[in-house]
């Protein structure tokens, strides 16, 4: 054992002395896939840029690359600072998001709580409760558009049990569409949050939870104390990873509602989509897409440089 | 077969000496330990004979012969891993081929080769087994047969057989021992195990932080050790180095719970060793028995003088009673003294 | 009263026994070692105490207390994992005042115990490091003071010398032996290393394929082994056994050695009786350190295949007619491997077995 542990210690050292010209080789190794990436990832971030700061739309008759000739400064960003209908996207987009993670989170956590006991039945419901995962958005967004209608399912099942007729119109009423977005985006992410905290959860080295429970620790002791500080790498990434897509909520929203009644339900995705297709302000719709990337960047760049700094602080 | 010789041979890693002018020459057919702790510079004199590594300065040869340019494919050197590396796929025969087929030598010569190394080591019988339905020792014999099957000049082992149980581990140490006897070739190994290394080896090197502190037959080395740091290494239970304080005309250790005649004690000894099996105890109250260890054939008593913890290994199963007071009993010819850098001092008279 | 008594125990494992019936007592105050190769049964004998595990069957009892229905959040037992189960992602301070603090004691209180259990142990200057990348040996002293802390009646330790490197492991052993005497604190403690069950336990109890083989003090099981395997796992290396037949030659039984030889006259009654009741297979054992070397043609003709010397020790390893054997001398010997040896076990220390069922014939 030693002298395996003597081995890498001396590997890693003499690492050291070839790793210069290791990385040069290296270097060359990967330079086509590096200009490949280049090319993918990079050419159209200059390209969007170099739109953004035009007024230059397909039907200005000019190929993108005269679109200079439509300069017009930075009146996109100008214009966006004060778009009205662009703040209370964003704002709806964050009040989705402050509804949905939460209760996914809290949903996927208990569920993922309830399946580390055994019980009888336990693969079936797991099978049952990933199946909203494996199904695609926009069917779903249909089969909630079909629920939420005023003569659908959901009303009928609330009639069953008040006893008189409910007639609700759902998906036309502001607040209510608003709720049936909610619903349905918990339906479907729910089972991701889900399968992330039950990993999370059985990585929780057994013989801690066994030691916690011979000194005395109740359950909610052992899950305050142990479950939850180990968990927190893994909580981020479940966390991290439901706020960015849940902040591009687009597709069951979209055949849901539309964005509507109105602009009731129009997040971000929704608004520059409709602004692509509909507008057909290209320069417009390039300046938001470059402020939404470079904004959640910096907010995703902070959480994670947060996290690492912990990380390195325990051990 | 070879002998196999390092002179001054020095090996760096960045800022970490690894090797720090070795100097050894293992003779043809010998079985030659290196021992030491963790990160002492053994497993990179086994890399540096294997050709793995370079060394920065210094003289590698095998049989006179300088092989510092010669690559690890040239210079046949043969290794037994620790995890002995079988392939689980192939039966223990194709295990034994292996390295011939990849040397495209062909089927007549292979087989014949193969018989012969199996006769020798005593696994013809289990050629056509899987390493899975091979007991521990069948697949040690069947990994040092794949490594000889090529006919090396020397096959070397890191530290084979620290991974099984103790019980084991004695047995496969003998086994092992046997086998080296029989096929009579050169063979260096590397433990951190001292009674492995005394077990097994006709000589050791006991290593320290890159440097060889000690070469010699494991009992010399035992008896006459080079330095307090040889002799802390070798033994079960440690031996018991204690700081001496010249009192009168007598050399007092344990706050005087042993007194030496200044006369048998060597000019400039600031440290004494005695071995637990050459310290008795006997009526009187020089220590107190902090804690008494049956081992059954053996008892230790650990005991307990000023600041200094001795252990006193007896013979059977005295009656010794814990937290009692005792008398220690010396032979001054049995211990061993160390100047203030740790050397050993020759006895006086001799 | 910290006492554990085990009535009637099994454990199964769908068809798999752990435990074959086992009854145990542990008294107050004393450090029992659960000694076995692995798959014994020990630790699930150890859980079932801690009540990790149910048993199957049977009862365990603290004292007079019947706990077998109490589950482990409130059995109280101290419990030393053999990785010691070191919250790491909490500091030193933190573990060891966690039993305190899921209890509801008040924080100058707990301050003052962790104070005191961290002087006492020499935790001290480590108390606010993260308990992350400590060494083996201040874990362990961790893991010991997190459950010391509690008070509990019982500690239980689980193997915790295994991770520590040998050198190292021999000053754990004494000074885990002193503070078990000084507090006399009722332990049990799982290994299946004969080695340290030998030097630190009050009483050992011997378990192989789940069934107790035998319960004593360490001296005892090493000087009167109940059967075979317990002869030949405790004492490194175990005792020699040498298959014989029990005759009688001039009123006197003897065990007959086949090519060995012919042992002297057995000195026991319990040779006799056991010849009386007809039992003539036996394994003649003696312990490797108890052999001398005698002039030719007397003793144990064996010959020698091997010698060892580690250290001042010499290990001498032989041939006896059909078996092989060990003998182990404090000093060098005029011996050679490939040559022949004679060598006789003290008298006192001869034992018998019966060869049909592995059982020691008894003294009577």
């Amino acid at each position: 054992m030693t002298s395996f542990a003597e081995t890498e210690a001396t590997l890693a050292i003499a690492a050291d002395d070839a790793d210069r010209a290791d990385r040069r080789l290296g270097l060359y190794l990967t330079l086509p896939a590096q200009i490949l990436v280049l090319f993918i990832a990079v050419f159209p971030l200059l390209m969007q840029l170099y739109i953004s700061l035009t007024s230059w739309s397909p039907l200005s008759g000019r190929g993108w690359w005269d679109a200079w000739t439509l300069w017009n400064n930075f009146a996109n960003y100008l214009n966006l600072a004060v778009d009205a209908r662009w703040w209370s996207a964003l704002l709806r987009t964050l009040l989705v998001m402050a509804i949905c993670v939460p209760a996914e989170f809290l949903l996927g956590l208990a569920l993922a709580i309830l399946f580390m006991d055994n019980f009888r039945g336990k693969r079936v419901f797991y099978s049952i409760l990933l199946m909203p995962m494996m199904v695609v958005p926009a069917v779903a967004g249909y089969m909630f558009f079909m629920l939420f209608q005023s003569g659908g399912p959901v009303n009928n099942i609330a009639s069953a049990i008040s006893g008189h007729n409910v007639a609700i119109a759902w998906l036309s009423n502001p607040s209510l569409a608003f709720i049936a977005v909610a619903v349905a985006d918990i339906w479907q992410w729910t089972p991701l949050m889900f399968l992330i905290l039950l990993a999370g959860l059985l990585g929780v080295p057994d013989d801690q939870l066994k030691a916690a429970t011979l000194l005395g620790a109740n359950w909610w002791q052992r899950f305050v104390t142990i479950m939850l500080p180990r968990m927190r790498a893994i909580i981020v990434i479940a966390l991290a990873i439901r706020l960015i897509e849940n902040f591009k909520i687009f597709d069951t929203l979209y055949i849901m509602t539309a964005g509507g009644p109105g602009t009731a339900t129009e997040t971000i995705s929704v608004f520059i989509y409709k602004l692509t297709t509909n507008d057909l302000s290209w320069g417009y719709v390039a300046a938001i897409a470059l402020v939404v990337l470079i904004s959640l960047s910096v907010a995703l760049g902070i959480a994670i440089a947060r996290q690492t700094k912990r990380r390195e602080a325990a051990s | 077969m070879a002998s196999i010789e390092f002179r001054s041979v020095t090996k760096r890693f960045g800022n970490t000496l690894a090797v720090d002018e070795a100097s050894f020459r293992v003779e043809d057919g010998e079985f030659f330990c290196f021992f030491g702790p963790p990160l002492s510079g053994k497993s990179t004199i086994l890399r540096l004979v294997l050709g793995l590594e370079r060394p920065d300065s210094g003289e590698i040869l095998f049989d006179g012969r300088p092989v510092n340019t010669v690559g690890p494919a040239e210079r046949n050197v043969a290794m037994v891993f620790q995890n002995l590396a079988l392939f689980p796929h192939l039966t223990a025969e194709n295990n034994v081929k292996f390295p011939l087929i990849e040397r495209k030598i062909d089927p007549a010569t292979i087989g014949k080769r193969v018989g012969e190394v199996a006769e020798k080591l005593h696994i013809t019988h289990i050629l056509h087994k899987f390493p899975a339905h091979l007991s521990g020792g069948e697949r040690q014999r069947v990994a040092i047969a794949r490594a000889l099957v090529r006919d090396p000049v020397a096959y070397l082992m890191d530290d084979p057989i620290s991974a099984l149980d103790a019980r084991l581990r004695e047995e496969t140490r003998v086994e092992l021992k046997r086998i080296q006897a029989d096929l009579g070739r050169t063979l260096i190994y590397v433990t951190h195990d001292q009674e492995e290394a005394m077990s097994v080896a006709d000589r050791m090197a006991i290593l320290e932080g890159g440097k060889i502190r000690q070469i010699a037959r494991p009992a010399d080395a035992y008896d006459r050790p080079a330095s307090d740091y040889v002799a802390r290494l070798l033994g079960a239970p440690m031996i018991n180095i204690l700081d001496a304080t010249a009192v009168g005309d007598a050399i007092e250790l344990a706050a005087g719970a042993i007194s030496l005649p200044s006369a048998a004690v060597p000019k400039g000894t600031t440290r004494v060793g005695v071995r637990p099996e050459n310290l008795g105890i006997v009526p009187g109250s020089d220590a107190t028995v902090f804690e008494v260890e049956p081992l059954g054939g053996f008892t230790v008593v650990t005991l307990q003088a000023g600041a200094e913890r001795m252990r006193a290994l007896l013979r059977g199963q005295p009656r010794v009673e814990p937290d009692s007071r005792v008398g220690l009993a010396v032979d001054p010819a049995a211990v061993h003294f160390f100047a203030a850098d740790g050397q050993s001092l020759a006895r006086p008279g001799t | 009263m910290s006492s554990i008594h085990l009535k009637g125990l099994t454990k199964h494992f769908g068809s798999f026994q752990a435990i074959k019936q086992m009854d145990l007592d542990v008294h107050d105050g004393e450090f029992l070692a659960l000694l076995g190769p692995s798959g014994c049964g020990k630790s699930t004998t150890m859980n079932i105490i801690a009540g990790m595990e149910g048993a199957t069957t049977g009862r365990v009892l603290f004292g007079e207390r019947d706990v077998s229905d109490v589950p482990m959040t409130r059995r109280g037992v101290g419990f030393v994992f053999q990785n010691y189960a070191i919250f790491t992602h909490m500091s030193v301070r933190a573990n060891l005042a966690y039993g305190l603090k899921v209890r509801g004691v008040p924080k100058p209180e707990i301050d003052k115990r962790v104070a005191a259990i961290a002087d006492f142990l020499q935790l001290a200057p480590f108390l606010d490091r993260p308990s992350a990348k400590l060494s083996v040996n201040i874990l362990q002293r961790l893991a010991i003071g997190r459950s010391a802390i509690v008070q509990p009646a019982i500690f239980l330790l689980d193997e915790p010398l295994s991770n520590v490197d040998a050198a190292f492991r021999a000053v754990m052993r004494t000074e885990l032996k002193h503070l078990q005497r000084q507090f006399k604190q009722t332990m049990v403690y799982v290994t299946h290393d004969q080695l340290e069950a030998m030097t630190m336990a009050d009483r050992i109890a011997v378990m192989d394929h789940g069934v107790l083989q035998q319960v004593g003090t360490p001296l005892d099981v090493y000087n009167n082994p109940a059967n075979v395997f317990v002869a030949r796992f405790i004492g490194s290396p175990g005792m020699n056994l040498l298959p014989a037949s029990l005759r009688e030659t001039d009123g006197n039984i003897v065990a007959d050695l086949g090519a060995a030889g012919v042992s002297r006259p057995l000195p026991r009654g319990a040779a006799k009786a056991a010849y009386a009741q007809g039992i003539q297979d036996v394994w003649f054992g003696f312990r490797p350190e108890e052999l001398s070397l005698a002039a030719d043609s007397q003793g144990i003709a064996a010959s020698v295949t091997f010698i060892e010397r580690i250290g001042s020790r010499t290990v001498v390893h032989f041939d006896a007619g059909q078996a092989a054997g060990k003998a182990v001398f404090q000093n060098d010997v005029p011996l050679h491997a490939g040559g022949a040896a004679h060598m006789v076990p003290a008298d006192a220390a001869v034992r018998l077995f019966d060869r049909s069922t592995g059982r020691a014939i008894g003294e009577a």
